[in-house]
């Protein structure tokens, strides 16, 4: 991997290992503090949250038990107040009725006479509650009462603080406008067969006539038959007939308004339906009796009778003002509330109901019983038997498979007769369960849901257990409270209420308080998360900055001490490094400091000795040239006077002296010239000057300048140039015509007969000019020895040949100075070849 | 431009009639001078076509002669050749760029000397 250019010196990694040692950490430990910070804010948020949640869930369980529980308790203590609301309501009648026993006992003992019987009545007067005259609203949508009814507490004195504490006080209860009633509508003495003999009543719900009640239709309403009944009495045995009236029918179920009525298709005639309470205030009331009867005795036997027709109002004063709320009493019940009492006989035939219409009665055209509320089903199942009702239903089985699921008889409610008699009312299971309650005297209560609200009912057997009434222990019947069980924990409900509200409340105060929190958190977060990269960003920015500081610190004192050896190192032999520190670097400026001297002192010394070296060579230059024009100067005069002496003198014999002085001359020019070139050879002053020679002309020329002298000597001298050579050679002429001059003049002087050649070729790299001869040959232990300064064989005499013992020495340095060198293949008596082999290379260049 | 007159500078006498003689068989009129000085009097007087001029001389070298008698009238056509025993490659290049024509090196023989002034 290749490092980035700025890493890649010293400084750069420097930098780099300062930012991975330090920041990489440090980057690390804030996003470990960021993480932590970050997951306690979340772990906050949630517990927070869930302990939020806890806590609702706490009080809202906490609520709800205390609801429930309050709800329980209140029901429990509304029905324990209800129950026995019920069951005094029972008692109250039981014990009425046993004074109504009381009065039969006495009306049995009185005289027989009409004053009498009269007296006896307007002595037994009762109060009756009854509201006052109510009409129909002006929009016709309720009824409303003419005079309405103020009732508040009055408190004059001023209430003690130690009372004040639930200081609760009602006004005198109101059961509505009070009438003075006489308790029995008739009051009769009949004789054993059946004849009324003395007859008052009192109202107008009996007639007044004297009849014989043993015929069914001169009785009340037709219906009574209790005649029978008298005959089977004993003295002092007392006879209680059943509740008995005329069936009051409705046209309507339910509030009796113009447009309920319109609905059902019936005319509004309210004061011709049945009387109900709030529902229909003016309508026709139920009016009943029951008759008590006692036989008169006189003298040990049964004479006659006496009998007391107690006005059923009476009876119902019991139930009808009765209401299981606070109100406690009411002048008119609401039956649509689902507050009242009602009472039922011992057959469980309604005797008392707001609604009137709901209470059995008899027709009074035919004195049979009127055909009570049947379920849909049994309604059915008379219509199919053709029987009058009350023949199909003596033969019915009573509470047959009651339940809400059975539906009441339409054609029956269209009819407007729906007495209630529980026996045959199987759409309302709580007849059953009244009977269950009360059939073995006692009472109790159950909730059941009915006619859209959850009820409370009660029952409470009435114990009246005379006559008739005594063959059960439900006694005269049963007293029933219904009442609406959400009025009973209506605080609790409210309670439960406002803890839900108080609740809900508290939940959006705990989700905005929570909210709150988690945007603190989130703002701490953020504050947080700003102060710690910031500071991390800081602190790697110190880093960075300290990393580079101390980089350039480092790497400062390092490029200054390259900066220091590169100038040393580009001449500045003075540069010294600051060794002033004693760490490693000032050790290594120290010991670059000390190479420094050596090299400057040795660099002084190589320039001294160099410029000796050149003064030396300069002086032996100027030496060398001097002397080789000292001794020209000379033989200038020698040389020339001898030429132009051997041209003017005729004698022979000085015509020769001046030859010999001309030659003496020249082979003194000759040494001088050999021994300079050859001191400037060893001196190192010998300068060659390549050019770019063509080389088959050279060795033409070169060869004859010899040619005349071989001739002279009868040597054949030839030439050989081989093919593949460049045609030129990039060397100095002057010298290697001197190399080529000296080897070809020798070869010439030292060959007697045959042939000297001169060959030229290709050696590898090189070019090799081989000059052979067919002379004596040099023997081998001689060959290193011809290359040596005035080595000259023995047996050549030097004069002899005319050499000057300086030729080959020449040619050996010489051809070395050129790159070459020279070898020497000899054979004595056959001859000898001297090769000068020269570099090719640079030819070209 | 004088035909045939030559002058012959060098302070070595024997040097001096030596090229005179040789000259003279040559058939050239000669003069001589010892010096640098008096030979660029003379030249300025004999306008020769020839100058033998030795190098080294007391007083003016030759090679300053050369360039000073280059400077004369007629110093152009001047054949000027150095007439010395300095016999070395780089000082007969020295010459050359001094302004010399030629270069006669001494010892010089007759044939030598003509094949060179036949070409002035």
């Amino acid at each position: 991997m290749k490092l980035p250019s700025f890493l890649s010196g010293i400084r750069g990694k420097l930098i780099a290992i300062f930012v991975l040692i330090k920041v990489v950490p440090l980057v690390l430990l804030a996003w470990f503090a960021w993480h932590a910070a970050q997951q306690l804010g979340e772990d906050v948020s949630v517990k927070a949250g869930g302990m939020a949640d806890a806590m609702l869930d706490s009080i809202k369980t906490v609520g709800k038990t205390v609801t429930d529980d309050s709800i329980r308790a209140l029901d429990l203590r509304s029905r324990e107040a209800i129950e026995a609301l019920t069951t005094d309501a029972a008692k109250e009648i039981a014990s009425f009725l046993y004074d109504r026993d009381r009065d039969i006992r006495l009306a049995a003992g009185i005289e027989l006479s009409d004053a009498s019987f009269r007296h006896f009545l307007g002595e037994r007067n009762r109060p009756i509650y009854q509201h006052g005259a109510w009409h129909l609203a002006e929009d016709g949508k309720s009824w409303v009462p003419e005079k309405a009814i103020e009732r508040t507490a009055k408190v004059t004195r001023p209430v003690l603080p130690d009372n004040a504490r639930d200081f609760h006080s009602r006004p005198p209860e109101y059961f509505g406008e009070a009438e003075q009633r006489p308790l029995f509508v008739e009051m009769t003495y009949i004789d054993l067969a059946g004849q009324e003999k003395i007859k008052v009543t009192s109202g107008n719900l009996t007639e007044k006539g004297l009849k014989n009640v043993v015929d069914r239709s001169n009785t009340f309403v037709k219906a009574e038959t209790y005649f029978a009944e008298l005959k089977k009495l004993k003295p002092g045995e007392i006879y209680v007939s059943d509740v008995i009236g005329a069936y009051v029918p409705t046209q309507f179920i339910g509030p009796y308004l113009p447009a309920t009525l319109e609905k059902a298709g019936k005319p509004f005639q309210p004061t011709e339906s049945a009387y109900a309470g709030t529902e229909n205030p003016v309508g026709k009331r139920f009016r009943g009796i029951v008759r008590w009867a006692m036989p008169v005795v006189k003298d040990g036997r049964i004479s006659g009778y006496v009998t007391l027709a107690l006005d059923h109002d009476h009876i119902r004063q019991f139930s009808d003002r009765l209401m299981p709320t606070e109100e406690r009493y009411t002048p008119i019940a609401d039956a649509i509330k689902g507050n009242y009492a009602f009472l039922w006989d011992y057959k469980s035939r309604s005797i008392s109901h707001p609604r009137d219409y709901f209470i059995v009665g008899y027709d009074p055209q035919s004195g049979l019983p009127a055909t009570p509320w049947l379920d849909e089903e049994l309604y059915a199942e008379w219509q199919q038997s053709g029987k009058p009702s009350h023949e199909f239903l003596a033969a019915t089985p009573s509470f047959r498979e009651q339940n809400l699921n059975k539906k009441p008889a339409k054609a029956l409610a269209k009819a407007g007769t729906v007495g209630l008699d529980c026996r045959y009312l199987n759409f309302s299971p709580q007849c059953d369960g009244w009977n269950a309650l009360t059939e073995h005297g006692g009472s109790g209560s159950f909730v059941i849901f009915f006619s859209g609200l959850w009820k409370l009912t009660t029952a409470a057997a009435i114990p009246y257990y005379t006559g008739q009434y005594g063959k059960t222990p439900q006694g005269f019947g049963f007293v029933t409270i219904g009442a609406n069980v959400d009025e009973f924990h209506k605080a609790a409900t409210e309670t439960a209420g406002k803890i839900n509200t108080l609740l809900a409340e508290k939940d959006n105060s705990f989700k905005s308080q929570r909210g709150a929190m988690l945007d603190d958190i989130q703002r701490s977060l953020t504050s947080t998360a700003i102060g710690l990269w910031g500071s991390t960003a800081l602190m790697v920015l110190l880093v960075i900055g300290i990393a580079v500081w101390m980089a350039n610190l480092l790497t400062g004192r390092i490029t200054r001490m390259i900066s220091g050896i590169r100038a040393f190192q580009q001449g500045d032999r003075q540069h010294r490094l600051d060794a002033g520190s004693a760490d490693e670097m000032g050790e290594l400026a120290r010991s670059f400091n000390q190479m420094a001297d050596s090299v400057e002192e040795s660099f002084t010394r190589l320039e001294e000795a160099k410029e000796k070296a050149e003064e030396a060579s300069r002086l032996k230059s100027a030496f060398l040239a001097t002397v080789s024009h000292e001794l020209r100067t000379p033989l200038n005069g020698i040389l020339g006077f001898a030429e132009l002496l051997n041209a003017e003198l005729s004698d022979p014999a000085q015509k020769e002296y001046a030859s010999i002085i001309q030659g003496s001359g020249e082979h003194l020019l000759k040494l001088v010239s050999e021994i300079l070139d050859l001191a400037k050879i060893e001196a190192g002053e010998m300068t060659l000057n390549p050019i770019d020679l063509p080389l088959a002309d050279f060795i033409r020329e070169t060869t004859a300048n010899h040619r005349s002298s071989a001739q002279a000597k009868g040597i054949q001298l030839t030439e050989e140039v081989a093919g593949g050579l460049p045609a030129t050679l990039q060397v100095d002429p002057t010298r290697l015509r001197q190399l080529l001059n000296n080897l070809l003049s020798n070869a010439i002087k030292f060959t007697v007969r045959g042939s000297v050649t001169l060959s030229v070729e290709r050696f590898e790299q090189q070019i090799a000019f081989a000059v052979r001869d067919t002379g004596p040959g040099i023997a081998p232990e001689h060959q290193q020895a011809v290359f040596e300064k005035f080595k000259q064989l023995e047996h050549f005499l030097t004069r002899e040949h005319g050499g000057t013992g300086l030729g080959l020495a020449i040619v050996r340095q010489l051809a070395e100075h050129m790159g070459g060198h020279v070898r020497l293949e000899s054979t004595l008596g056959i001859g000898s070849t001297f090769t000068i082999y020269l570099p090719l290379e640079n030819k070209h260049d | 431009m004088t035909e045939r007159q030559a002058l012959v500078v060098d302070d070595h006498p024997t040097n001096r009639l030596l090229a005179i003689a040789l000259l003279k068989k040559l058939g050239w009129t000669v003069a001589e001078a010892e010096s640098g000085e008096l030979a660029l009097q003379l030249a300025e007087r004999l306008a020769p076509r020839l100058v033998l001029l030795d190098i080294s001389m007391p007083g003016l070298s030759g090679e300053e002669t050369c360039s000073r008698l280059r400077q004369l009238p007629g110093g152009a056509q001047m054949r000027i050749i150095a007439y010395t025993a300095h016999a070395f490659q780089e000082e007969r290049e020295r010459f050359l760029a001094a302004g010399f024509d030629d270069i006669l090196v001494k010892p010089i023989n007759r044939q030598h000397l003509a094949e060179l002034v036949n070409g002035a």
